[in-house]
C-alpha cells in the first residue's frame, strides 16, 4: 500500500521542479503525508496507518544514520570534534533541563491548562525528548541550503552525537517516571550512564568499524558480496548497541566513520558503486517514508489532545533556549578555537536545530499509563515537529541567502590543492613542535603514525597499503581527466596515426583543457550533500586488466596534444618518426599479449628507448598494467607511476603505454628548463658510449641539480651506493652492455619478468645508470642526507628507482648476481 | 634584576607590535627558543650551506616566522584577514621558492612533492615526479590557458600561487594557538584547540 503511494508522491514531486527550489522536500512529504492521512481517515473513519516506532528504529533511522556515518567527512568531523561533542552534549542538556524545568513552572503558574496532568519528572521526560536536534531532518532541510561545510558538519554532527544524550535521558526519565519521584538518585548514577553510554555506542561501533575492515581486506575472491558485508556489519553495529542499551546512533555513526577509510580502500570499484547507491537509496527511501508517515499520523485525532498552553510554550521555549544555549556555547567555544564562529554561524545553527521524527518516535513510545499526558505531548510534539521543518525549513533558505552566509564551494579538488593541503598538515605539525606546543596538529600526526603503521597494516590489502594518500587523489584526479578526456574526445580510438598536433588539433588543444577544467566542475570534491550520488567516479584502477587497458589506449591521443605546448621542441628524432614508431610498438605490444602467459608484468617503455639506437625491433613487451594476484604490491598504479626515472627529461614523450596518468603528467614533463638540454645531449652520448663513463654533467649537489635533472631519486638512495659508486659502475656497465645487444633482449624480457626489482632496471637503469654514475662519482662531497625514507631499504625492490637498484646491487652483490644468472630459461 | 625587566619590556614591546603576539606568548617562545639554541641567542642552520639560508637566527627573526602562523582574531576586518591570508601564502610561497628567484620551478616542486610522499615510505620518485608534473601542468593550463606549442612554462610566480590556492582554506591550515599560559610549568601540558 505504501510502494505505490511511495512512487506517486515522488513522481508528483519531481515534477514541480520550481516548486521544489524554494519548498524542502521534507515540507512537501509531510504535506503530502497530510493529505493522504486525510484521504484515509474520511476513507475509513479511522487511521489504518501510523507511524510505528519499532519500524522506525529498527529499519528507518538505522538506514539514514548508516548512510550518514558512512559518508560523513572524517577529517571535517575531527576537526571540529570538539565544538561538535560540546554542542551535543552540553547544549543537549541545557535544553532539556530548561525546557523542562520551564514547562514545569508555566504550569504552576497556569499557563497550561489542569487537563495536562503531569508532573516534573514528566516535563523533564519530555523536555528531553523534545530538545534533541533530529539528524534526519537537520539533513533534509540544511542539503537543499547548502551552508559551508564547517556550519553544516557542526550542526549535523551535532544532531547525529546527541543521540547519546537523548537516549539516557530518557531511559533515565522513564525510569524515574516509573518507579516514582521519590527513588530519585543522584547525579552520579546519571553520569555513570551517560558515559556509558556514548562511550559504550562509540566503542561498538569502533569495533565493528575494525571487523569490517578486516574483512573487506580478505574479500577479494568474493567480490560479489562485499556490500553485503558493509551493510550487514553497519547495522549490526546499531543492532548491538541496542541491544545493550548503549546509542545505537553513536555505535553505527562511528562503524561508518571508522570503516569508511579501509573500505573503500579494500573494495572493488563495482562494490564501492554499489555500496553508495544502495545506502543512497535507502536513506533515500526512509526519510520519504518517515516525513510522510509524519503527516498521516498528525491527521489521526484519536491519539492526540490539544493543549493550546502547551503548545505555544513549547515552541517558545525550545527556540529561546536553542537560542541562548548556542551564543552561550559559542562563547566559550570562541577562546579555543582556530576558526572562530562568528554571529552569522550562529544565527545559523540556533535556526537550523530542527526537531524531526526521532522526537516523535520517542513521543509515542510513552507509555500512556505512566504518562498520563501523553496525547497532549504527542500533539506538542507533532506541532512542534511541523514547525521546525516546514516553516523553519522554508525559511532557512531565503535567511541564508539574505545574510550572506558563506555557502559551500564544492569545488574539485586540483592536484595542487591536494598537495598543499598535505603540506600544510606537515608544515604546521612542524611548527607546532618548533613552538613547543603539543597541539592539535601534533596528535594528528601521533594517529596518523599509528594508523600508517598498526591499522592500516592490519586493516588494508597489502596491496593498497603501499600507495599513499596524496597518490591515491592524484589518481583519482587523473582518471577522472582521463574519463572526461575519453567521454568528450570519443575518437580516441580510432585512428592510431595520430599525426602531430598540427594547427587543427592545436586549436582543439584548449578544447582539451577546457574539457579538463569542465569536468572538474562537474561532480564535486568533499560533498557534504549526503543524498547526492553523483560524484566523478574517480577511483582507484585496481586489478581491472581492462580498465588499464582502456585508459592506456585511450591516453595515447591526449597525450600527445599536451606534448606540443609544452615541449621546447628539442627532441632529438622527429616527431613524425617517433610517432610511428610508438604507433607500432603499441601493435607489437598487443600482438605479444596474446603470447603471454600468466606472468604480467609491467614493463617499462624503456624498452622504447633503445628503440632510438635503432639496433633493436621494436619488441615492446609491454606487460599489460595489471600485476597478477601473485604479484602483489603491483598493481596497475605501479604501472602508471612507473617511468624512467629521468625517462621523462629525456624523451620528451613517454612512450608508457601502460600508464593512465601520462595523460596530465607526461606533457608536464615538458616543462623543462632549458638546461635539461644538456643532461639530454649528455645521456645521448652516454647511450652510444656504453663503457666509456660520461663526464659528470653538473657539479654534485644530489639536492637540486643533477639528480633532479634526471629526475634525481632520492638523495638518501645515494648515500649507500656513494661509497661503492665505483664497484657498480662495472657491474652496471656490464648489466647496461646486455640490454643494447639485441640478443639479450629474451634475456630482458626475462629479467623483468621475474625480478620484481628489476622493473626499473631494464631501460630505466641503462639511461640513468650512466649520467648517475658521475653523480655517484664523488661520493665525498654529498652531504649527509636527510634520513632515508623509512621503507626504502627494505622496499628498494618495490622502488623503480635505479639508485636504489643499485643499491641492491651493491648491498647483496650475491643476489646482483644471481640475477645476472638466473637469465636462463626463455619465460614468455 | 630590575634594569634587565625593563629592557625586556622594552624589547617585547617591540617585539609584540611587530609580530603581534601578546606578551605572554612571547616569553613563551622566548623560553622554547632558549630551549631550542641551548641557551643561546641564536640557533644554528643545522643544514649546512644552502643557498640563501641563514647560518643561524636570532630570537626575532624565529619570531617573524612563527607570526606568519598567527590565527586570524574575531576582531579583524576583511582587509586585515585577506592580508593576513596573503603573508601567508607569500611564506608558504618563500619555503618552495628554494632558490628565491621568485617563481617555483619544476624541480623545486619536485622536491617539495617528494618530501611530502617520504613520509609514507612506499612511493617511487616517478611518482612524486609524475605527481609534480601534473600539478606544475595544472598550474599552467590555470593560469595561462592558451600557450602556443613554443612557449615555455617558466614557473609558479606569486600570482600564480595565489590563484591556483585560491580555494583553499586558509584559516584553519596555517594557524596555529600560540598558548597565553606557560606549558613548562604545567604538568600536562594543556593545548589549544
Amino acid at each position: 500500500m505504501s510502494a505505490p503511494r511511495l512512487t506517486f508522491s515522488s513522481a508528483v514531486f519531481h515534477f514541480s521542479q520550481r516548486f521544489t527550489t524554494v519548498v524542502p522536500e521534507s515540507c512537501m512529504l509531510i504535506l503530502l503525508g497530510l493529505v493522504l492521512g486525510g484521504i484515509v481517515l474520511i476513507a475509513n473513519k479511522k487511521q489504518l496507518y501510523q507511524l510505528e516506532p519499532a519500524l522506525f528504529f529498527l529499519f528507518l533511522l538505522p538506514t539514514i544514520v548508516g548512510d550518514a556515518g558512512y559518508f560523513m567527512p572524517a577529517r571535517l568531523f575531527f576537526d571540529n570534534l570538539g565544538a561538535i561533542l560540546t554542542y551535543a552534549v552540553v547544549g543537549t542538556l541545557w535544553n532539556a533541563f530548561c525546557t523542562g524545568f520551564c514547562l514545569y513552572a508555566a504550569k504552576l503558574l497556569g499557563v497550561i491548562d489542569d487537563r495536562v496532568q503531569a508532573d516534573l519528572m514528566d516535563f523533564l521526560l519530555f523536555g528531553a525528548l523534545i530538545s534533541a536536534v533530529d539528524p534526519v531532518a537537520v539533513l533534509a532541510v540544511f542539503e537543499e541550503v547548502h551552508v559551508n561545510d564547517t556550519l553544516f558538519i557542526i550542526v549535523f554532527g551535532e544532531s547525529l552525537v546527541n543521540d547519546a544524550v537523548t537516549v539516557v535521558l530518557y531511559k533515565v526519565y522513564i525510569s524515574f517516571v516509573e518507579v516514582g519521584a521519590e527513588n530519585v538518585q543522584t547525579a552520579d548514577y546519571f553520569k555513570g550512564v551517560v558515559k556509558m553510554t556514548s562511550i559504550g555506542g562509540t566503542l561498538v561501533g569502533l569495533v565493528f568499524a575494525v571487523i569490517l575492515g578486516f574483512i573487506t581486506r580478505f574479500t577479494k575472491k568474493v567480490r560479489i558480496i562485499e556490500p553485503l558485508f558493509v551493510f550487514l556489519l553497519v547495522y549490526l553495529a546499531y543492532l548491538t548497541a541496542e541491544l545493550f542499551s548503549l546509542s545505537a546512533i553513536l555505535s553505527m555513526t562511528f562503524c561508518g566513520i571508522g570503516a569508511n577509510k579501509y573500505v573503500e580502500a579494500n573494495i572493488s570499484q563495482k562494490s564501492r558503486t554499489t555500496v553508495k547507491y544502495t545506502m543512497k537509496t535507502l536513506a533515500s527511501i526512509a526519510e520519504t517514508i518517515i516525513f510522510i508517515f509524519l503527516g498521516i499520523s498528525a491527521v489521526d485525532k484519536s491519539k492526540w489532545a490539544w493543549d493550546t498552553g502547551l503548545v505555544s510554550c513549547t515552541l517558545v521555549f525550545i527556540f529561546v533556549f536553542r537560542a541562548a544555549g548556542v551564543i552561550g556555547q559559542t562563547w566559550v567555544l570562541n577562546r579555543f578555537r582556530l576558526v572562530p564562529l562568528d554571529k552569522l554561524d550562529q544565527v545559523v545553527m540556533s535556526y537550523g536545530g530542527l526537531r524531526g521524527a526521532v522526537a516523535f518516535a520517542l513521543v509515542v513510545l510513552l507509555d500512556g499509563e505512566q504518562v498520563k499526558a501523553k496525547d497532549y505531548f504527542v500533539a506538542t510534539t507533532i506541532v512542534v515537529i511541523f514547525f521546525t521543518v516546514m516553516f523553519q525549513g522554508l525559511t532557512i533558505k531565503p535567511l541564508v541567502n539574505w545574510l550572506k552566509v558563506p555557502r559551500s564551494t564544492n569545488r574539485k579538488p586540483t592536484i595542487n590543492e591536494e598537495i598543499h593541503e598535505r603540506a600544510f598538515d606537515h608544515i604546521l605539525t612542524a611548527v607546532e613542535d618548533i613552538a613547543g606546543l603539543q597541539g592539535y596538529h601534533h596528535w594528528r600526526d601521533k594517529w596518523e603514525q599509528f594508523d600508517k603503521n598498526y591499522l592500516s597494516k592490519l586493516l588494508l590489502r597489502k596491496s593498497v597499503y603501499r600507495k599513499s594518500e596524496l597518490w591515491e587523489a592524484y589518481q583519482k584526479i587523473n582518471i577522472r581527466d582521463a574519463i572526461s578526456v575519453i567521454d568528450q574526445g570519443g575518437n580516441v580510438l580510432t585512428s592510431a596515426r595520430l599525426s602531430l598536433p598540427s594547427m587543427a588539433s592545436r586549436a582543439s588543444f584548449p578544447e582539451v583543457t577546457n574539457v579538463t577544467n569542465y569536468l572538474r566542475e562537474n561532480g564535486s570534491g568533499v560533498c557534504l550533500d549526503l543524498q547526492v550520488i553523483d560524484n566523478v567516479p574517480g577511483a582507484k584502477v585496481e586489478e581491472d586488466t581492462e580498465t588499464h587497458h582502456v585508459l592506456a589506449e585511450n591516453l595515447y591521443k591526449p597525450r600527445r596534444r599536451y606534448q606540443s605546448h609544452y615541449s621546447r621542441h628539442f627532441m632529438p628524432l622527429g616527431e613524425k618518426e617517433r610517432q610511428d614508431r610508438e604507433v607500432f610498438q603499441r601493435n607489437m605490444k598487443s600482438r605479444m599479449e596474446t603470447f603471454k602467459t600468466t606472468r604480467h608484468k609491467r614493463h617499462k617503455k624503456e624498452r622504447s628507448l633503445k628503440k632510438q639506437t635503432g639496433d633493436v625491433p621494436p619488441l615492446t613487451v609491454v606487460s599489460p598494467p595489471s600485476v597478477p594476484a601473485d604479484v602483489d604490491g603491483y598493481q596497475s598504479p605501479t604501472a602508471a607511476h612507473h617511468s624512467p626515472v629521468g625517462g621523462d627529461s629525456h624523451l620528451p614523450w613517454k612512450g608508457g603505454l601502460g600508464s593512465p596518468p601520462p595523460c596530465v603528467s607526461v606533457e608536464a614533463t615538458k616543462i623543462i628548463p632549458v638546461d635539461l638540454q644538456q643532461a639530454w645531449n649528455q645521456s645521448i652520448s652516454s647511450l652510444e658510449s656504453i663503457s666509456s663513463p660520461p663526464p659528470p654533467a653538473e657539479p654534485v649537489h644530489p639536492r637540486v641539480i643533477a639528480l633532479s635533472r634526471l629526475g634525481g631519486p632520492r638523495p638518501a638512495s645515494y648515500s649507500p651506493s656513494s661509497s661503492v659508486g665505483g664497484s657498480t659502475s662495472s657491474i652496471a656497465a656490464q648489466v647496461s652492455q646486455g640490454f643494447f645487444l639485441p640478443l639479450e633482449k629474451k634475456k630482458e624480457t626475462k629479467k623483468q619478468e621475474e625480478a620484481e626489482e628489476e622493473e626499473e632496471e631494464g631501460g630505466a637503469a641503462s639511461q640513468e645508470m650512466q649520467p648517475l654514475m658521475s653523480s655517484l662519482r664523488p661520493p665525498g662531497s654529498l652531504p649527509p642526507p636527510p634520513p632515508p625514507p623509512p621503507g626504502s631499504a627494505p622496499g628498494s625492490g618495490r622502488r623503480r628507482n635505479p639508485c636504489v637498484y643499485l643499491k641492491s646491487l651493491v648491498t647483496a652483490p650475491p643476489a646482483g648476481g644471481s640475477e645476472l644468472h638466473s637469465r636462463g630459461p626463455t619465460q614468455l | 634584576m630590575g634594569a634587565s625587566q625593563t629592557r625586556t619590556g622594552n624589547e617585547h614591546q617591540h617585539l609584540m607590535d611587530k609580530t603581534g603576539f601578546s606578551s605572554e606568548q612571547i616569553k613563551n617562545l622566548r623560553k622554547r627558543f632558549l630551549q631550542l639554541s641551548g641557551n643561546e641567542e641564536t640557533i644554528r642552520n643545522q643544514r649546512g650551506d644552502e643557498a640563501g639560508a641563514f647560518q643561524e637566527i636570532g630570537f626575532e627573526q624565529f619570531l617573524m616566522v612563527m607570526c606568519h602562523f598567527r590565527p586570524p582574531t574575531l576582531k579583524m576586518t576583511a582587509e586585515e584577514k585577506e592580508a593576513m591570508r596573503k603573508e601567508k601564502l607569500r611564506f608558504l610561497f618563500n619555503m618552495h621558492d628554494t632558490d628565491n628567484d621568485g617563481t617555483i620551478t619544476l624541480e623545486e616542486y619536485r622536491k617539495v612533492v617528494e618530501e611530502l610522499l617520504s613520509k609514507s615510505g612506499a612511493i617511487g620518485q616517478e611518482t612524486a615526479e609524475a605527481i609534480a608534473d601534473a600539478a606544475m601542468l595544472e598550474v599552467a593550463s590555470t593560469n595561462v590557458p592558451h600557450m602556443a606549442p613554443d612557449e615555455f612554462y617558466e614557473g609558479i610566480t606569486f600570482q600564480h600561487f595565489e590563484q591556483i590556492l585560491k580555494g583553499l582554506e586558509m584559516e584553519s591550515r596555517m594557524n596555529i594557538r600560540f598558548l597565553d599560559v606557560d606549558t613548562t610549568t604545567m604538568r600536562c601540558g594543556r593545548s589549544t584547540s
